[in-house]
């Protein structure tokens, strides 16, 4: 226990040493501001007295604080916590373990009673204060604007203490295992950014495949409705153009079929920091009971009957069938996936990494 | 010679083969006793800080008999009474003294009040009483050196290590440094030095062990070591005129050093170089000879000697090339 105590004080020691830990903090604190020095009225959003008029954020389509939480989730949670703030942290962070297993400082740590595994999970641990402390003054300060500002108070926005940590951990564990490998911070920033570019991917690319594999889902059914409403109308109608559409419609789905679980098996073997993140502003949305704007869509999918509101996504080849109805659908393909498949599978590529750390550092000569 | 009991480390045979079918330690055997200060000497690249780490759990050995405080070798919880300062060790630039010491302290699994207290105490031992709250990104080498070495003493530790303690210190700061050495043996501590500097090797350790290319090759007490080859130093002194003649049928088998004219007109010889068993017949002979022994000295080989003889290749009069070998 002294040893875990005496690793996390030197980790924090070492993070406050670096200038970004405090510029990190500085920009936290920052982006808050942005949130907070931002108002409302009835032509749009107000900043230091000057209106910028926004036709769909005034005061007649939010409160005070739906629009601060609204901040909250896009600016703060997006791109601040999610991408920002995880890489200024992988910057200051990436030095650790390197510095840990260099010559002339790896003998002090492991000549100790400590065994080595332990040494590696408590800076490891070390690292993750960086993002929990920079996590919680950013929650902390958001709060207190929301409520100060929107007169909302919401504790659901301490939600994004745990998950963005954890998310940020996924990523961490990577570093750490690089930094130990390559006992470089170099080396172990640049190839941990790359590998958060490659779960980027794997993620666009499932998204991408799923997108096409649910849009050919409803063309086909809606190809097999049309079939069925021409055969209803006139049972002796000529529908086999419809027939060789919908075969074509198959034959593909078939494809995206294969394709999409190939991409979906190695999405599940990886981190999701997607996810991980969406989860973030679904649970934000609904701890602190701000409308959720995916609502009609779902609503939409159940009646069958799209409203005309195109949402704006892109198009997925679908010919027949809306494009909201397939963004609805997708979204719910996604909300289906439930919180024990993004984090249970992202705990366990994480404890894998770990283990593989852990296993390189206590067999490893110094 | 130690018994058994009283030794902190018995190694009966350790070895370290890295791949690549390098030996860096072939089958060390040796023992370091309790109290002493024990130097580990060697030639660049014989494996010294090697089988150092290998006690110290930082190198995994391939083969590992023996103990150290009584249990197995790589027995962790046996470091916590254990202190070392690494070669060309790092205290981390973002803590002060006092704070690298107290990490170091802490471990070891020290308490907070105890290694606070001792913190203080052993910086102000080794000459940092006024640099204790300062950075240590601001000292110069002698100046990490100290401070490492209360690091290494802060655990209260019954073994201490030291690779090369007295790397890039200053003349007065080596010194104060081998007091300091020589107080922990006062302390009943057990110091385990290794060494390039065969000078303060010699002046300070108990025992030696000489390791060249992964083996010991002699390992002993110092004072058994430096009679193993001591010599001794006749000189005789003649009055009167046929000296020559007597000393040259003098049946000495030592060098022969040129004579001296003393001011009264007496001749004083020196004959150094003697082995033990020549000393006495030499002493009688000079006597037979109407000499006036003077003085007999016994002149102890010096552990440079004694390390050139056994490092260096008689033949090629080069030393072995870095390293173990495969």
């Amino acid at each position: 226990m002294t040893a875990f105590v005496a690793i996390l004080v030197d980790g924090y020691r070492e993070l406050v040493a670096k200038k970004l830990f405090t510029l990190s903090m500085v920009l936290s604190l920052l982006v808050v501001a942005v949130i907070g020095i931002g108002g409302l009225n009835e032509q749009g959003v107000t900043i230091f007295g000057f209106t910028i008029e926004v036709p769909f954020i005034n005061s007649t389509m939010f409160t005070p604080a739906e629009f601060y939480k609204l901040m909250f989730n896009s600016v703060g949670v997006t791109f601040w916590l999610g991408w920002l703030a995880c890489l200024l942290a992988l910057v200051s962070s990436a030095g650790m373990f390197p510095e840990m297993v260099s010559s002339g400082v790896v003998e002090n740590m492991l000549s100790r009673p400590t065994e080595r595994w332990r040494l590696y999970m408590y800076k490891f641990t070390a690292g993750l204060l960086f993002t929990a402390a920079q996590m919680g003054v950013f929650c902390l300060a958001s709060f207190l604007v929301i409520g100060l500002r929107g007169g909302a108070w919401e504790p659901g926005l301490f939600l994004a203490i745990p998950l963005v940590t954890l998310l940020y951990s996924y990523l961490f564990a990577m570093s750490a295992l690089l930094g130990t490998i390559t006992r470089s911070a170099i080396a172990a920033l640049l190839l941990t950014i790359l590998f958060w570019g490659f779960l980027f991917t794997v993620n666009s690319a499932e998204n991408l495949v799923n997108g096409f594999r649910i849009a050919r889902v409803k063309e086909c059914q809606a190809i097999e409705s049309l079939m069925q409403k021409r055969q209803k109308e006139n049972p002796q109608a000529d529908i086999s153009d419809l027939h060789s559409e919908l075969e074509r419609e198959q034959a593909t789905l078939g494809n995206l079929q294969f394709w999409h679980r190939v991409v979906f098996v190695l999405k599940t073997a990886l981190p999701k920091t997607d996810e991980t993140t969406s989860l973030l502003q679904r649970w934000t949305v609904q701890a602190s009971n701000m409308q959720d704007e995916s609502g009609d869509d779902a609503e939409e999918v159940a009646d069958n009957a799209p409203k005309q509101r195109r949402r704006g996504g892109p198009g997925f080849g679908n010919t027949r069938t809306k494009n909201s109805v397939v963004v609805a659908a997708i979204e719910a393909d996604q909300r289906s996936r439930g919180v024990g498949w993004i984090l249970g599978t992202s705990a366990v590529f994480e404890i894998m990494t770990l283990g593989l750390g852990c296993w390189l550092f206590s067999r490893r000569d110094f | 010679m130690q018994s058994q009991n009283n030794n902190v480390i018995v190694l009966e045979g350790l070895s370290k083969v890295y791949s690549g079918n390098t030996h860096a330690l072939r089958d060390v055997a040796l023992h370091v006793g309790a109290g002493e200060i024990f130097g580990l000497l060697g030639p660049n690249g014989a494996g010294k800080s090697t089988l150092v780490k290998v006690l110290l759990t930082v190198v995994k050995p391939t083969v590992a008999r023996g103990t150290m405080l009584g249990q197995p070798i790589g027995d962790k919880k046996t470091l916590a009474q254990v202190g070392y300062l690494p070669e060309q060790h790092r205290l981390a630039p973002y803590l002060t003294a006092r704070q690298a010491v107290e990490f170091v302290a802490a471990l070891s699994g020290v308490d907070r009040s105890t290694r606070k207290k001792r913190a203080a105490e052993l910086l102000d031992r080794v000459g940092l009483a006024n640099w204790m709250d300062r950075r240590v990104n601001v000292f110069s080498k002698g100046m990490r050196q100290r401070a490492g070495l209360a690091a290494a003493l802060v655990n209260n530790p019954k073994i201490v290590f030291l690779d090369e303690p007295t790397d890039g210190v200053d003349p007065v700061g080596r010194v104060e440094i081998r007091d300091l050495l020589i107080q922990m043996r006062r302390e009943g501590r057990t110091v385990f030095l290794n060494s390039h500097l065969l000078g303060e090797a010699e002046q300070v350790c108990d025992r030696v062990a000489i390791l060249v290319q992964g083996r010991v090759v002699k390992q002993g007490r110092m004072v058994d070591l430096q009679q193993e080859g001591s010599r001794q130093e006749l000189t005789v002194r003649w009055t009167g005129a046929a000296l020559t003649g007597n000393v040259r049928a003098l049946p000495f088998r030592g060098m022969q050093i040129a004579p001296t004219v003393n001011p009264d007109g007496a001749h004083q010889y020196v004959f150094s170089d003697l082995d033990s068993s020549a000393a006495q017949p030499a002493i009688d002979a000079a006597r037979a000879a109407g000499g006036d022994i003077i003085s007999l000295l016994p002149i102890h080989q010096r552990l440079e000697e004694l390390f050139m003889k056994i490092v260096v290749d008689p033949t090629t009069g080069k030393a072995p090339p870095p390293g173990a070998g495969s």
